[in-house]
Protein backbone atom coordinates (compact mmCIF):
# COMPACT_ATOMS: atom_id res chain seq x y z
CA UNK A 1 0.00 0.00 0.00
CA UNK A 2 1.60 3.24 -1.22
CA UNK A 3 1.14 6.65 1.35
CA UNK A 4 0.41 9.76 -0.25
CA UNK A 5 0.65 13.30 0.63
CA UNK A 6 -3.07 14.58 0.19
CA UNK A 7 -3.25 18.17 -0.53
CA UNK A 8 -6.66 19.54 -0.66
CA UNK A 9 -9.17 22.47 0.82
CA UNK A 10 -12.12 21.54 3.43
CA UNK A 11 -14.86 24.02 4.09
CA UNK A 12 -12.54 26.78 2.82
CA UNK A 13 -9.27 25.75 5.01
CA UNK A 14 -5.82 23.93 3.11
CA UNK A 15 -5.20 21.06 4.02
CA UNK A 16 -2.04 18.52 3.90
CA UNK A 17 -2.74 14.50 5.18
CA UNK A 18 -0.96 11.54 4.85
CA UNK A 19 -3.39 9.25 3.23
CA UNK A 20 -2.77 5.84 2.01
CA UNK A 21 -3.98 4.54 -1.58
CA UNK A 22 -6.87 2.72 -0.51
CA UNK A 23 -8.48 5.25 1.55
CA UNK A 24 -11.83 7.02 1.04
CA UNK A 25 -12.20 10.35 1.52
CA UNK A 26 -15.25 9.76 3.53
CA UNK A 27 -13.16 8.03 6.36
CA UNK A 28 -10.23 10.97 5.97
CA UNK A 29 -12.79 13.13 6.40
CA UNK A 30 -14.24 11.60 9.35
CA UNK A 31 -11.64 9.95 11.11
CA UNK A 32 -7.99 12.17 9.95
CA UNK A 33 -10.31 15.36 9.79
CA UNK A 34 -12.78 14.47 12.83
CA UNK A 35 -15.25 15.93 10.61
CA UNK A 36 -18.30 13.80 11.96
CA UNK A 37 -21.00 15.55 9.73
CA UNK A 38 -20.68 13.31 6.95
CA UNK A 39 -22.75 10.12 7.60
CA UNK A 40 -21.47 6.54 5.91
CA UNK A 41 -24.57 5.04 4.73
CA UNK A 42 -24.67 1.96 1.97
CA UNK A 43 -20.73 2.55 1.08
CA UNK A 44 -21.90 1.79 -2.24
CA UNK A 45 -22.98 4.82 -3.99
CA UNK A 46 -27.14 3.69 -3.72
CA UNK A 47 -28.16 5.93 -0.99
CA UNK A 48 -26.20 9.82 -1.32
CA UNK A 49 -26.03 9.84 2.55
CA UNK A 50 -22.11 10.38 2.07
CA UNK A 51 -22.56 13.07 0.01
CA UNK A 52 -20.19 16.10 -0.07
CA UNK A 53 -19.27 19.12 -2.78
CA UNK A 54 -16.48 18.35 -4.56
CA UNK A 55 -15.69 21.72 -6.81
CA UNK A 56 -19.26 22.86 -5.89
CA UNK A 57 -20.96 19.19 -7.00
CA UNK A 58 -22.40 17.20 -4.79
CA UNK A 59 -20.36 13.34 -5.09
CA UNK A 60 -20.57 10.29 -2.53
CA UNK A 61 -17.76 10.20 -0.77
CA UNK A 62 -17.98 6.58 -0.15
CA UNK A 63 -16.43 6.34 -3.89
CA UNK A 64 -13.71 8.64 -4.01
CA UNK A 65 -10.28 7.54 -2.74
CA UNK A 66 -9.08 10.29 -0.83
CA UNK A 67 -5.85 11.18 -3.23
CA UNK A 68 -8.49 11.72 -5.71
CA UNK A 69 -9.47 14.60 -3.93
CA UNK A 70 -6.22 16.28 -4.14
CA UNK A 71 -6.25 19.90 -5.18
CA UNK A 72 -9.94 19.72 -5.11
CA UNK A 73 -12.58 22.45 -2.56
CA UNK A 74 -14.53 20.18 -0.31
CA UNK A 75 -17.46 21.36 1.46
CA UNK A 76 -18.94 18.80 3.83
CA UNK A 77 -22.07 19.70 6.48
CA UNK A 78 -19.66 21.44 8.23
CA UNK A 79 -18.19 24.48 6.17
CA UNK A 80 -22.27 25.15 5.38
CA UNK A 81 -23.21 27.08 9.08
CA UNK A 82 -23.08 25.93 12.58
CA UNK A 83 -25.37 25.68 15.69
CA UNK A 84 -24.80 29.41 16.58
CA UNK A 85 -24.91 30.96 13.11
CA UNK A 86 -27.19 27.97 10.75
CA UNK A 87 -27.27 28.65 7.12
CA UNK A 88 -30.86 29.92 5.95
CA UNK A 89 -31.08 26.10 4.21
CA UNK A 90 -30.24 24.82 7.88
CA UNK A 91 -32.64 27.25 9.64
CA UNK A 92 -35.44 26.22 6.85
CA UNK A 93 -35.17 22.58 7.99
CA UNK A 94 -35.58 23.36 11.76
CA UNK A 95 -38.49 25.87 11.05
CA UNK A 96 -40.24 22.61 8.84
CA UNK A 97 -39.14 20.39 11.30
CA UNK A 98 -37.46 18.35 8.12
CA UNK A 99 -35.48 16.26 10.12
CA UNK A 100 -36.42 13.28 11.59
CA UNK A 101 -33.79 10.71 12.35
CA UNK A 102 -31.36 13.22 10.61
CA UNK A 103 -28.81 10.84 9.43
CA UNK A 104 -29.53 11.59 5.24
CA UNK A 105 -29.93 15.54 6.08
CA UNK A 106 -26.14 16.27 5.83
CA UNK A 107 -26.44 15.19 2.01
CA UNK A 108 -30.27 16.82 1.79
CA UNK A 109 -28.33 19.88 2.68
CA UNK A 110 -25.69 19.87 0.50
CA UNK A 111 -28.00 18.67 -2.33
CA UNK A 112 -30.22 21.86 -1.95
CA UNK A 113 -26.84 24.25 -1.91
CA UNK A 114 -25.71 22.98 -5.13
CA UNK A 115 -29.78 23.23 -6.50
CA UNK A 116 -30.14 26.71 -5.02
CA UNK A 117 -27.01 28.10 -6.43
CA UNK A 118 -27.99 26.80 -10.17
CA UNK A 119 -31.70 27.38 -9.59
CA UNK A 120 -32.77 30.24 -6.81
CA UNK A 121 -36.76 29.63 -7.34
CA UNK A 122 -36.93 25.44 -8.01
CA UNK A 123 -40.43 24.07 -8.45
CA UNK A 124 -41.03 20.68 -6.57
CA UNK A 125 -39.94 18.53 -9.28
CA UNK A 126 -36.80 20.59 -9.69
CA UNK A 127 -36.37 19.97 -6.29
CA UNK A 128 -37.10 15.98 -6.43
CA UNK A 129 -34.46 15.57 -9.07
CA UNK A 130 -32.22 17.38 -6.93
CA UNK A 131 -32.82 15.57 -3.98
CA UNK A 132 -33.25 12.12 -5.97
CA UNK A 133 -29.83 10.12 -5.09
CA UNK A 134 -30.53 10.49 -1.63
CA UNK A 135 -32.53 8.43 0.41
CA UNK A 136 -34.58 9.78 3.57
CA UNK A 137 -35.59 5.88 5.45
CA UNK A 138 -38.22 8.10 7.68
CA UNK A 139 -39.31 9.24 4.57
CA UNK A 140 -40.09 12.85 5.55
CA UNK A 141 -39.58 13.69 1.72
CA UNK A 142 -42.86 15.99 2.25
CA UNK A 143 -41.37 18.50 4.84
CA UNK A 144 -37.88 18.03 3.22
CA UNK A 145 -39.26 19.87 -0.17
CA UNK A 146 -41.37 21.73 1.82
CA UNK A 147 -37.71 23.63 3.65
CA UNK A 148 -36.21 23.39 0.51
CA UNK A 149 -38.80 25.81 -0.79
CA UNK A 150 -38.80 28.14 2.45
CA UNK A 151 -34.59 28.23 2.57
CA UNK A 152 -34.89 29.14 -1.49
CA UNK A 153 -37.45 32.33 -0.80
CA UNK A 154 -35.24 33.37 2.56
CA UNK A 155 -32.15 33.25 -0.34
CA UNK A 156 -33.80 34.78 -2.73
CA UNK A 157 -35.27 37.40 -0.48
CA UNK A 158 -31.76 38.49 1.06
CA UNK A 159 -30.22 38.64 -2.02
CA UNK B 1 -1.89 3.92 -6.45
CA UNK B 2 0.00 5.57 -9.39
CA UNK B 3 -1.33 9.20 -9.98
CA UNK B 4 0.07 10.94 -13.24
CA UNK B 5 -0.80 13.98 -14.13
CA UNK B 6 -0.33 13.91 -17.69
CA UNK B 7 -1.27 11.59 -20.49
CA UNK B 8 2.64 10.99 -21.21
CA UNK B 9 3.28 9.88 -17.92
CA UNK B 10 0.29 7.68 -17.79
CA UNK B 11 0.72 6.15 -21.72
CA UNK B 12 4.76 5.33 -20.30
CA UNK B 13 3.27 3.93 -17.31
CA UNK B 14 0.56 1.62 -18.70
CA UNK B 15 3.56 0.75 -20.97
CA UNK B 16 5.67 -0.37 -18.69
CA UNK B 17 3.37 -1.80 -16.17
CA UNK B 18 0.73 -4.17 -18.49
CA UNK B 19 -0.30 -7.07 -15.65
CA UNK B 20 -2.00 -5.93 -12.72
CA UNK B 21 -2.99 -2.58 -13.56
CA UNK B 22 -6.79 -1.26 -13.20
CA UNK B 23 -7.56 2.52 -14.77
CA UNK B 24 -10.02 4.05 -11.89
CA UNK B 25 -11.62 7.42 -13.38
CA UNK B 26 -14.14 8.37 -10.46
CA UNK B 27 -15.05 4.93 -9.11
CA UNK B 28 -18.98 4.29 -9.60
CA UNK B 29 -18.06 0.99 -10.35
CA UNK B 30 -14.86 -0.30 -10.16
CA UNK B 31 -15.10 0.79 -6.04
CA UNK B 32 -17.91 -1.42 -5.70
CA UNK B 33 -16.13 -3.97 -7.52
CA UNK B 34 -13.45 -3.88 -5.39
CA UNK B 35 -15.10 -3.92 -2.30
CA UNK B 36 -17.07 -7.55 -3.29
CA UNK B 37 -13.85 -8.67 -4.38
CA UNK B 38 -14.96 -9.07 -7.61
CA UNK B 39 -11.17 -7.29 -8.85
CA UNK B 40 -7.98 -7.24 -6.90
CA UNK B 41 -5.84 -4.78 -8.69
CA UNK B 42 -2.36 -5.00 -7.60
CA UNK B 43 -2.00 -1.19 -8.48
CA UNK B 44 -4.58 1.72 -9.55
CA UNK B 45 -3.84 4.43 -12.13
CA UNK B 46 -5.95 7.10 -11.14
CA UNK B 47 -7.13 9.03 -14.27
CA UNK B 48 -8.92 12.14 -12.40
CA UNK B 49 -6.16 14.66 -12.54
CA UNK B 50 -6.22 14.61 -16.91
CA UNK B 51 -8.46 17.28 -17.33
CA UNK B 52 -7.36 17.32 -21.13
CA UNK B 53 -9.80 14.17 -21.76
CA UNK B 54 -12.81 16.03 -20.55
CA UNK B 55 -14.63 17.99 -22.97
CA UNK B 56 -17.27 18.04 -25.67
CA UNK B 57 -16.85 19.69 -28.67
CA UNK B 58 -18.26 19.50 -32.33
CA UNK B 59 -16.04 18.97 -35.16
CA UNK B 60 -16.21 18.02 -38.80
CA UNK B 61 -19.68 16.97 -38.83
CA UNK B 62 -19.16 14.99 -35.43
CA UNK B 63 -19.94 15.45 -31.73
CA UNK B 64 -16.57 14.28 -29.88
CA UNK B 65 -16.80 13.49 -26.27
CA UNK B 66 -13.86 13.12 -23.94
CA UNK B 67 -13.59 10.28 -22.10
CA UNK B 68 -13.40 12.02 -18.45
CA UNK B 69 -16.34 13.95 -19.10
CA UNK B 70 -18.97 13.09 -16.37
CA UNK B 71 -22.69 12.62 -17.45
CA UNK B 72 -23.72 16.17 -15.80
CA UNK B 73 -20.64 17.73 -17.77
CA UNK B 74 -22.54 16.25 -21.18
CA UNK B 75 -25.73 17.15 -20.05
CA UNK B 76 -24.41 21.18 -18.89
CA UNK B 77 -22.87 21.32 -22.55
CA UNK B 78 -24.26 24.15 -24.90
CA UNK B 79 -23.37 21.66 -27.74
CA UNK B 80 -25.69 18.99 -26.30
CA UNK B 81 -28.87 20.72 -27.32
CA UNK B 82 -32.74 19.81 -27.53
CA UNK B 83 -31.18 17.36 -30.46
CA UNK B 84 -29.38 15.45 -28.14
CA UNK B 85 -32.09 15.22 -25.27
CA UNK B 86 -31.77 11.52 -25.38
CA UNK B 87 -28.46 11.90 -23.37
CA UNK B 88 -30.79 13.98 -20.90
CA UNK B 89 -33.20 11.21 -20.54
CA UNK B 90 -29.79 9.11 -19.88
CA UNK B 91 -29.07 11.14 -17.09
CA UNK B 92 -32.41 10.98 -15.69
CA UNK B 93 -32.53 7.39 -15.51
CA UNK B 94 -28.83 7.04 -15.08
CA UNK B 95 -28.15 7.58 -11.27
CA UNK B 96 -28.93 10.45 -8.80
CA UNK B 97 -27.05 13.42 -8.85
CA UNK B 98 -23.98 12.52 -7.15
CA UNK B 99 -23.64 9.78 -9.30
CA UNK B 100 -23.78 11.76 -12.82
CA UNK B 101 -21.56 14.28 -11.55
CA UNK B 102 -19.14 11.49 -11.10
CA UNK B 103 -19.54 8.92 -13.48
CA UNK B 104 -17.56 8.97 -16.84
CA UNK B 105 -18.23 8.46 -20.68
CA UNK B 106 -15.37 7.17 -20.97
CA UNK B 107 -15.57 4.64 -17.71
CA UNK B 108 -19.03 3.55 -18.81
CA UNK B 109 -18.11 2.53 -22.05
CA UNK B 110 -15.34 0.21 -20.61
CA UNK B 111 -17.49 -0.95 -17.69
CA UNK B 112 -18.86 -2.78 -20.68
CA UNK B 113 -22.16 -4.37 -18.71
CA UNK B 114 -25.47 -4.44 -19.53
CA UNK B 115 -26.50 -1.49 -17.09
CA UNK B 116 -24.25 0.78 -18.38
CA UNK B 117 -27.23 3.06 -19.87
CA UNK B 118 -25.02 4.68 -22.55
CA UNK B 119 -24.19 1.97 -24.30
CA UNK B 120 -27.24 1.28 -26.22
CA UNK B 121 -27.21 5.20 -27.30
CA UNK B 122 -24.08 5.06 -28.41
CA UNK B 123 -24.67 2.10 -30.56
CA UNK B 124 -27.57 3.31 -32.13
CA UNK B 125 -25.41 6.43 -32.46
CA UNK B 126 -22.84 4.31 -34.48
CA UNK B 127 -20.76 5.68 -32.49
CA UNK B 128 -16.71 5.06 -32.62
CA UNK B 129 -14.20 4.99 -29.88
CA UNK B 130 -10.15 6.10 -29.95
CA UNK B 131 -7.79 4.88 -28.19
CA UNK B 132 -4.15 5.90 -27.63
CA UNK B 133 -0.71 4.32 -26.36
CA UNK B 134 2.48 5.32 -26.59
CA UNK B 135 2.82 3.94 -29.64
CA UNK B 136 -0.35 5.83 -31.24
CA UNK B 137 -3.96 6.24 -31.98
CA UNK B 138 -6.41 3.76 -33.11
CA UNK B 139 -10.42 4.25 -33.82
CA UNK B 140 -12.62 1.57 -33.36
CA UNK B 141 -16.62 1.03 -33.41
CA UNK B 142 -18.30 1.00 -29.68
CA UNK B 143 -19.97 -1.79 -31.25
CA UNK B 144 -17.01 -3.96 -31.83
CA UNK B 145 -15.19 -2.33 -28.91
CA UNK B 146 -17.48 -3.87 -26.30
CA UNK B 147 -16.61 -7.86 -27.24
CA UNK B 148 -18.67 -9.00 -24.09
CA UNK B 149 -19.65 -8.68 -20.68
CA UNK B 150 -16.79 -6.88 -18.68
CA UNK B 151 -14.55 -7.46 -21.96
CA UNK B 152 -13.21 -4.77 -24.27
CA UNK B 153 -10.75 -4.75 -27.07
CA UNK B 154 -9.15 -2.18 -25.17
CA UNK B 155 -5.13 -4.02 -24.62
CA UNK B 156 -3.46 -3.24 -21.36
CA UNK B 157 -1.20 0.00 -22.51
CA UNK B 158 -4.24 2.05 -24.00
CA UNK B 159 -6.23 4.60 -22.56
CA UNK B 160 -10.09 5.24 -24.08
CA UNK B 161 -9.43 8.80 -25.20
CA UNK B 162 -12.41 10.22 -26.59
CA UNK B 163 -15.77 8.68 -27.76
CA UNK B 164 -17.51 10.30 -31.07
CA UNK B 165 -20.48 10.01 -33.52
CA UNK B 166 -22.00 11.68 -36.89
CA UNK B 167 -24.02 15.40 -35.45
CA UNK B 168 -28.06 14.28 -35.46
CA UNK B 169 -29.46 15.93 -39.18
CA UNK B 170 -32.62 17.28 -38.86
CA UNK B 171 -34.88 14.39 -40.53
CA UNK B 172 -32.83 12.37 -37.69
CA UNK B 173 -34.17 11.74 -33.64
CA UNK B 174 -32.74 9.63 -30.84
CA UNK B 175 -34.45 8.64 -27.43
CA UNK B 176 -33.63 6.43 -24.46
CA UNK B 177 -35.78 4.58 -22.30
CA UNK B 178 -35.18 2.53 -18.79
CA UNK B 179 -37.23 0.31 -16.67
CA UNK B 180 -35.68 -0.38 -13.15
CA UNK B 181 -36.52 -0.78 -9.71
CA UNK B 182 -35.63 3.17 -8.92
CA UNK B 183 -34.89 6.19 -11.67
CA UNK B 184 -31.96 6.98 -9.16
CA UNK B 185 -30.36 3.57 -9.17
CA UNK B 186 -28.62 2.50 -11.78
CA UNK B 187 -29.67 -1.21 -12.71
CA UNK B 188 -31.95 -1.49 -15.20
CA UNK B 189 -34.47 -4.50 -16.28
CA UNK B 190 -34.43 -3.45 -19.28
CA UNK B 191 -33.31 -0.43 -21.41
CA UNK B 192 -33.72 0.71 -25.21
CA UNK B 193 -32.33 3.46 -27.44
CA UNK B 194 -33.99 4.41 -31.18
CA UNK B 195 -32.32 6.34 -33.52
CA UNK B 196 -34.60 7.12 -36.71
CA UNK B 197 -34.24 9.00 -39.94
CA UNK B 198 -36.81 9.97 -41.96
CA UNK B 199 -37.03 10.45 -45.53
CA UNK B 200 -39.10 13.40 -47.12
CA UNK B 201 -41.75 11.07 -47.80
CA UNK B 202 -41.90 9.88 -44.12
CA UNK B 203 -40.29 6.35 -45.34
CA UNK B 204 -37.92 4.67 -42.49
CA UNK B 205 -34.67 5.64 -44.20
CA UNK B 206 -32.78 4.44 -41.15
CA UNK B 207 -33.59 2.59 -37.70
CA UNK B 208 -31.22 1.42 -35.05
CA UNK B 209 -32.67 0.18 -32.09
CA UNK B 210 -30.60 -1.26 -29.43
CA UNK B 211 -31.09 -3.14 -25.91
CA UNK B 212 -29.26 -3.47 -22.58
CA UNK B 213 -29.69 -7.43 -23.21
CA UNK B 214 -30.21 -8.48 -27.08
CA UNK B 215 -28.35 -12.31 -26.85
CA UNK B 216 -26.83 -12.24 -23.65
CA UNK B 217 -25.60 -9.76 -21.05
CA UNK B 218 -23.91 -7.03 -23.19
CA UNK B 219 -25.69 -3.99 -25.13
CA UNK B 220 -26.76 -4.93 -28.55
CA UNK B 221 -28.59 -4.03 -31.91
CA UNK B 222 -31.67 -5.74 -32.11
CA UNK B 223 -30.82 -5.90 -36.49
CA UNK B 224 -34.09 -8.37 -37.54
CA UNK B 225 -36.53 -5.62 -36.13
CA UNK B 226 -34.11 -2.89 -37.36
CA UNK B 227 -34.59 -4.44 -40.95
CA UNK B 228 -38.45 -4.93 -40.80
CA UNK B 229 -39.01 -1.39 -40.46
CA UNK B 230 -36.42 0.17 -42.58
CA UNK B 231 -37.73 1.50 -46.01
CA UNK B 232 -41.49 0.98 -44.21
CA UNK B 233 -44.17 3.99 -43.50
CA UNK B 234 -43.71 4.79 -39.53
CA UNK B 235 -47.52 3.49 -38.53
CA UNK B 236 -49.22 1.24 -36.62
CA UNK B 237 -48.49 -1.71 -38.61
CA UNK B 238 -45.15 -1.15 -38.91
CA UNK B 239 -44.77 -0.80 -35.50
CA UNK B 240 -46.64 -4.03 -34.55
CA UNK B 241 -44.66 -5.76 -36.92
CA UNK B 242 -41.85 -4.67 -35.59
CA UNK B 243 -42.98 -5.57 -31.81
CA UNK B 244 -43.69 -9.30 -33.79
CA UNK B 245 -40.07 -9.40 -34.44
CA UNK B 246 -38.68 -8.25 -31.78
CA UNK B 247 -39.99 -10.95 -29.75
CA UNK B 248 -38.34 -13.44 -31.65
CA UNK B 249 -35.45 -11.58 -31.92
CA UNK B 250 -34.74 -10.62 -27.94
CA UNK B 251 -33.29 -13.47 -25.89
CA UNK B 252 -33.49 -12.28 -22.60
CA UNK B 253 -32.48 -14.04 -19.22
CA UNK B 254 -33.87 -14.42 -16.38
CA UNK B 255 -32.14 -13.09 -13.10
CA UNK B 256 -32.92 -11.98 -9.45
CA UNK B 257 -33.66 -8.76 -10.35
CA UNK B 258 -36.82 -9.53 -13.23
CA UNK B 259 -37.91 -12.99 -15.22
CA UNK B 260 -37.45 -13.66 -19.12
CA UNK B 261 -41.17 -12.83 -19.12
CA UNK B 262 -41.42 -9.79 -17.62
CA UNK B 263 -38.26 -8.53 -19.29
CA UNK B 264 -39.37 -9.07 -22.79
CA UNK B 265 -43.00 -7.47 -21.79
CA UNK B 266 -41.32 -4.33 -20.81
CA UNK B 267 -39.11 -4.51 -23.56
CA UNK B 268 -41.46 -4.29 -26.07
CA UNK B 269 -43.75 -1.47 -24.55
CA UNK B 270 -40.56 0.94 -24.36
CA UNK B 271 -39.51 0.29 -27.33
CA UNK B 272 -42.85 1.51 -28.89
CA UNK B 273 -42.29 3.94 -26.77
CA UNK B 274 -38.60 4.85 -27.69
CA UNK B 275 -39.85 5.12 -31.51
CA UNK B 276 -43.27 7.25 -30.65
CA UNK B 277 -40.54 9.95 -28.92
CA UNK B 278 -38.20 9.98 -31.78
CA UNK B 279 -41.45 10.29 -34.07
CA UNK B 280 -42.75 13.05 -31.52
CA UNK B 281 -38.90 14.83 -32.14
CA UNK B 282 -39.29 14.67 -35.50
CA UNK B 283 -42.44 16.05 -35.92
CA UNK B 284 -40.73 19.08 -34.25
CA UNK B 285 -43.05 18.89 -31.04
CA UNK B 286 -42.26 19.87 -27.84
CA UNK B 287 -41.10 16.52 -25.54
CA UNK B 288 -40.89 16.29 -22.05
CA UNK B 289 -38.25 14.61 -20.54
Amino acid sequence: MSKHLLKFSVNGKDYAVVVQSHERLLDVLRDKLGLKGTKEGCSTGDCGICGVLMDGKLVNSCLIFAIQARNKKIVTIEGIGSAEKPHPIQRAFMKWNASQCGYCIPAMILATKELLEKNPDPTTEDIKIATRGIICRCTGYLKIFEAVKTAASEMRGAE
Amino acid sequence: MFVPENAADLLQYLDSHQTGVHLIANGTDLINRIQRKQVNPKTLVDLTGLSEFRYVKREGGMIKIGALTTISDLVASPIIDSRYDVFREVAMKFGGPSIINMATIGGNICSASSSEDLLPVLLVLDADVQVRSIHGERTIRVEDFVKGKRMTDLKSNELLVETSFSELESCSACSFEKVGMRNSLIIAFVNCAVFLRLAENKLCDEVRIAFNRVNGKIPQRARQTEKIMKGTMLNEQTLANAVATLRNELKLTSDFRASEEYRLEVACAIFKRAVGRCADRLAGEKVLV
